[in-house]
């Protein structure tokens, strides 16, 4: 133990552990704007909010910069679910890589395994069958309205009422059950396989699904009535967290993000992708860029996957749902970049092949983390209180976030 | 590959690319040095010919020669029906260095914060440079192709078992014959 003199008395040389504390030097700043976020004024303070906060929806730490009630600056710190994703798909073969992006956006796995897929399948030069791919567009949108209702639970939680995530889950539980008869498990599907799809449409599958569909609308309906009017809900998500559209646009967002400020992009549509032209839908979009907004277009989204369910249980042909390849593929030396429309976003993957049975680098770009980062422009200005719903409506899930 | 698109690209930027025009499926594929990224990006993104607004994607690759960082753009509204993949090729493995597209588009920040933690990719411009996933302390570069998970000792025979967490800088990375190199460039 080191001396030092007393800070009371310069006099007096004292070792006690105050001493020791005092002399650790605050870790040096690795950046400019960490530097300058960390150099706090009169009357700023600093707190944490997470890692271990439930409005976070996973682990996500934010050191909120505040002065009073008000949030001056913040500085998420992420990587706290890091699984190093990326290296591990490319120390696995192609059918391994497909499983480990599974548990990405643990509530959406579906779209999750899609993009892999599809980038695999680009490599290969193969097209999945025609029903492989009806049947893709079928689950997906299913997992599409179980993610959106169960961001309403999400979002009326943040803001204090418990009713709406009970009624998301009722929605969303159906969902799971009846993919759960498909796929055989309930979150983590791997389901889709390069290819096509394992296994075809079950009856237990398809009598749960019909009957779903019997009263879909009408209890999507039912549970918007719950929010959409409600005085409080109103006060505090209108007008909030206002992002315009070429904000959102510089700073990377997709989605129903983007969507709610005025941008009508959607991947299915600019840049469609399995059978998506041939299925009719809306791009529902909103110019107002605020919370609201941002929980209203997921509520217009839910219709047209409704929609769009209907369309594929109309349109689906008859046929094989897996194109015959053998069971080891090399592809042959080249790269592939798929992009689909999950429940967040434009979700990619970018994968690169040097002739071997494993992806020579797989890079996977989760909606979620570009999302996120509209944050840091949202919140200064906002009350603490405000964080919640604000990054609620960001719907960021930490699996994706963290990969 | 869209022929209109890469017709125009090669129109521009003929003198600036280190490869003709190539694409397969529907990707559009260009090939830039590190020095020409700003300019290039600033054109595709604000001239009314090109209009790509979108960034899609942003990640390095380590071939084992050299790194690279790859971009992906996409207009808003279309007007091609591509991805233009745009890579910055021959980043020095010893010192990679990249100027930063943040001041096009702020979002490209923690994605050149994941390259930077991920390669150790340093963005010239981006000010908040410094690691996103792993802890501050960490010092190697996970997805480059010298760094072996533990069960991955066995490529090598008899490389031995090496420790995960080895190197201080790039340059200090072990050369070695057992990484993996691209059979692509």
């Amino acid at each position: 133990m080191t001396q030092t003199y007393s800070k009371d008395d310069p006099t007096l040389l004292v070792d006690s552990p105050a001493a020791l504390i005092d002399s650790i030097q605050p870790f040096p700043p690795r950046s400019e704007r960490e530097a300058e976020f960390y150099a706090v004024r009169d009357g700023e303070m600093l707190i944490n909010l997470g890692p271990q906060h439930p409005s976070t929806h996973g682990v996500l730490r934010v050191v909120l910069k505040i002065e009073g009630e008000k949030i001056i600056d913040l500085d998420p710190v992420l990587g706290y679910l890091h699984r190093g994703v990326e290296k591990l798909c490319e120390n696995a073969d192609y059918h391994q890589a497909i499983c480990y992006t599974d548990p990405l956006e643990y509530i959406s796995s579906l779209f999750m395994e899609l993009a892999p897929v599809m980038a695999f399948e680009k490599l290969l030069d193969l097209e999945a069958p025609r029903r492989a791919q009806y049947i893709r567009v079928l689950t997906c949108e299913l997992n599409r309205v179980a993610s959106h209702a169960l961001f309403m639970g999400w979002l009326a939680l943040d803001l204090g009422g418990l009713t709406p995530l009970l009624y998301a889950f009722v929605e969303r539980d159906e969902i799971v059950e009846m993919l759960a008869a498909q796929t055989g498990q309930r979150m983590l599907f791997n389901y889709f396989r390069i290819g096509g799809v394992n296994g075809d449409l079950n009856h237990d599958f398809m009598s749960r699904l019909g009957d779903w569909m019997s009263r879909a609308l009408k209890q999507v309906e039912a549970n918007q009535r719950l929010l959409n009017e409600n005085e409080i809900f109103l006060k505090r998500t209108k007008g909030l967290g206002v992002v315009d559209r070429d904000t959102a646009l510089r700073l990377g967002m997709t989605g129903p993000s983007l969507r709610a400020s005025g941008v009508p992009y959607d991947v299915r549509r600019a840049h469609p992708y399995l059978v998506y032209p041939e299925l009719a839908f809306d791009v529902p979009t909103r110019e107002e860029g605020d919370t609201y907004a941002r929980y209203l277009i997921r509520l217009d989204e839910i219709k047209q996957s409704i929609h769009m369910i209907d369309q594929c249980l109309h349109k689906m042909p008859d046929g094989p749902v897996m194109a015959k390849i053998p069971r080891l593929i090399r592809p042959r030396p080249g790269r592939a970049f798929a992009a689909i429309e999950s429940p967040r976003g434009q979700y990619a993957c970018y994968a690169i092949s040097d002739g071997t049975d494993q992806p020579f680098r797989m890079h996977l770009h989760d909606p979620s983390f570009v999302n996120l980062q509209a944050m840091g422009v949202v919140l200064p200005g906002n009350l603490i209180a405000d964080t919640m719903a604000i990054m609620a409506s960001l719907d960021p899930i930490m699996g994706g976030v963290d990969k | 590959m869209d022929a209109r698109l890469a017709r125009r690209l090669d129109a521009r930027f003929s003198d600036r690319l280190l490869r003709p025009v190539t694409g397969r499926h529907d990707e559009t594929e260009v090939r830039i040095a590190p020095s020409e990224v700003p300019e290039v990006m600033r054109t595709l993104h604000d001239d009314p010919e090109f209009g790509f607004t979108v960034l899609a994607d942003l990640c390095g690759v380590d071939t084992g020669e050299v790194m690279q960082v790859v971009y992906h753009l996409w207009t808003e509204p279309a007007v091609t029906r591509d991805w233009l993949r745009v890579i910055v090729d021959g980043l020095d493995r010893d010192d990679p260095r990249c100027p930063s597209v943040t001041f096009l588009w702020k979002g490209a920040e923690w994605q050149e914060r994941e390259t930077y933690d991920m390669f150790g990719i340093v963005f010239e411009g981006n000010r908040d440079l410094r690691r996103i996933y792993m802890p501050p302390d960490y010092t190697s570069f996970p997805l480059r192709k010298d760094f072996y998970l533990a069960d991955d000792a066995a490529r090598g025979a008899g490389e031995g078992v090496r420790h995960m967490e080895q190197m201080a800088t790039p340059a200090a990375a072990t050369r070695s014959n057992t990484v993996r190199r691209a059979k692509i460039s």
